[in-house]
């Protein structure tokens, strides 16, 4: 199953922090960089899933071609 | 070693988050020295009419640190120093803006009162002294605002961002 729990964790703690980085700059009225701070952490964590997804996939090559 | 790694990265960034809070916390106050520093010199000008060499002296024996070196420098340089006296003057506020957290509209309005200085009669220079402290109240106004806006963001975002590039890099 599931051995590698850690990038979940990782993931769920980018997220609690993009989201008190976002009220923080959203309280001090700029909202600009609010929305472009929570498009630079979505963009790291897709990064961090597709590096995952990779992983799975080319499992699935091995298992099926050779 | 790797979560002494971590807490030294939180360590830095929140220091970094200080400091730059520290510095919009440091700006209205500087400023407020500095129209402080200019009433004592049109005090010294106008009731004293002591020359400026010593007007400087007092000045610099009358204030905290950051404006008090650079009234005490002028008047070293004055003594000793063969060139002009706004040359002297633009470098020691150089200088000074990178002592105090000064922008560089203050150095402007510094730099702009200097070379004022000394070539006009009382009336006309006081109306200078007059014209410098209303551009630094405006600057003070301006100072102050964001003091109140940054000083906190800055601090509380260098311990998110320590926190997140850590999460990145565990």
């Amino acid at each position: 199953m599931l051995t590698d729990i850690s990038v979940l964790f990782q993931i769920a703690g980018i997220g609690i922090i993009l989201a008190l980085i976002h009220t923080i700059l959203k309280q001090m009225g700029k909202e600009e960089i609010a929305q472009f701070a929570t498009l630079v952490g979505f963009i790291i964590v897709l990064y961090i899933v597709i590096n995952g997804l990779s992983d799975l996939f080319n499992q699935i090559k091995s298992v099926f071609l050779f | 070693m790797k979560w002494l790694g971590a807490v030294l990265l939180i360590i830095a960034s929140t220091c970094i988050g200080m400091y730059i809070s520290n510095r919009f916390e440091k700006r209205p106050k500087h400023i407020r020295q500095l129209q402080s520093a200019l009433q004592l010199l049109e005090a010294e000008i106008t009731y004293s009419q002591s020359p400026l060499q010593m007007a400087f002296r007092t000045i610099a024996n009358q204030l905290p640190f950051p404006v008090s070196q650079f009234f005490h420098l002028l008047s070293e340089d004055m003594k000793t120093a063969e060139t002009d006296f706004t040359i002297l003057w633009n470098k020691r506020a150089e200088e000074l803006a990178e002592l105090a957290s000064y922008r560089k509209n203050e150095v402007e309005i510094l730099k702009q009162f200097g070379s004022s200085l000394g070539q006009h009669d009382f009336i006309q220079q006081q109306k200078q002294i007059r014209l410098a402290l209303t551009h630094l109240e405006r600057e003070l106004e301006d100072a102050r605002d964001e003091h109140h806006k940054y000083s906190k963001l800055a601090r509380s975002l260098g311990v998110l961002l320590g926190v997140f590039i850590v999460l990145l890099l565990v």
